[in-house]
């Protein structure tokens, strides 16, 4: 028998394999670890995020940085309610409705929820 | 989302574009349609059935991660066969198992499994050859390995792994051939 003949023969050989029965169990484990590869994964970037959030919070903290930083967002934060409650306010005049800040923030943080879970039921419509 | 219907009637290809996404159905689909013959392969190579299970995962998993790697030129399963082979390959070489690499010629198989009476077939034709024919031998035809890139993934000289597929295709050949057993013959002339 030729040497590329038989080299030929020995490929086709392996290549047929032998069917195993267990198949769906064996693509089932695979799968399992896939899954558990991805939430180990998961925790440790949550994990990862949690700690970097921490050590900035405490470094924050810690400069001394963080009074000014508190001034100015509560100036900023009254600035901003009063005049986006100003504006709705003035909008709503006629029909008598009035808005104060902390309506409008929970009217925002209610929509970002809102476009939140819009968009997680997209993502997996996708 | 794809049904489990329309995966099992799609080609590898849309499987693998699936699974680019992370579409882990698709996946699933490729795993259930080439683990048979990854373990078989596995197997082949000298692993049991526990072993080649474990490899076999492994190289799918690994598989999953490099998919977006797999352009398409060949087939899926020489892909995530060859992904399988070094797998072992490299398990096999950390069991200490290298020194037989190294050292050359080896005559360990197990002639005496196969007789002239029995059914000869591919699988019992592997058990006459040395540990390091079989795994030089399938890495090389049946994971469509080349010579140098089973050296690479045994860590061995090339010399070495061509010796061993050498000696591996002429036992092969003296056991596959239609006129006889050559265990037998040796017998015989011996």
């Amino acid at each position: 028998m030729a040497d590329a003949s038989f080299e030929f023969k020995l490929e086709r050989m392996f290549a047929d394999a032998p069917h195993a029965a267990d198949t769906e169990l064996f693509a089932l484990q695979v799968l399992e670890r896939l899954d558990r590869g991805w939430t180990a994964r998961r925790f440790l970037i949550g994990a990862m995020g949690v700690l970097g959030g921490l050590i900035g919070a405490y470094e924050l903290l810690s400069s001394g940085a963080s009074g000014q930083l508190v001034a100015y967002v509560d100036h900023a934060n009254d600035f901003l309610a009063r005049h986006v409650a100003a504006t709705v306010s003035d909008a709503l005049a006629p029909s008598g409705i009035y808005v104060d800040a902390q309506a409008i923030w929970l009217a925002g943080a209610l929509a970002i929820i809102a476009a939140g879970f819009g968009l997680a039921r997209l993502v997996r419509e996708i | 989302m794809a049904n489990q219907r329309t995966l099992a009637g799609a080609h590898d290809l849309e499987l693998v574009s699936l699974g680019r996404t992370g579409d882990r159905g698709a996946f699933g689909e490729l795993v259930r349609r080439h683990g048979s013959a990854v373990r078989a392969l596995l197997r082949r190579m000298g692993a049991d059935g526990a072993t080649a299970d474990d490899c076999a995962q492994d190289a799918f998993l690994a598989g999953f991660e490099q998919i977006a790697e797999f352009r398409g030129e060949g087939a899926f399963r020489t892909w995530i066969s060859r992904i399988a082979a070094r797998l072992y390959a490299r398990r096999w070489r950390r069991e200490a198992r290298a020194e037989l690499l190294a050292g050359g010629a080896d005559e360990q198989g197990a002639p005496a499994g196969v007789g002239a009476d029995a059914r000869i077939d591919l699988d019992d034709a592997l058990k006459a050859l040395s540990d390091p024919e079989r795994i030089c031998v399938t890495l090389c035809y049946g994971a469509g390995l080349s010579h140098a890139e089973a050296a690479l993934a045994l860590n061995a000289p090339l010399g070495t792994v061509k010796s061993h597929v050498k000696r591996g295709l002429d036992k092969l050949r003296s056991r596959l051939s239609p006129d006889g057993d050559g265990g037998q013959r040796r017998q015989v002339g011996g």
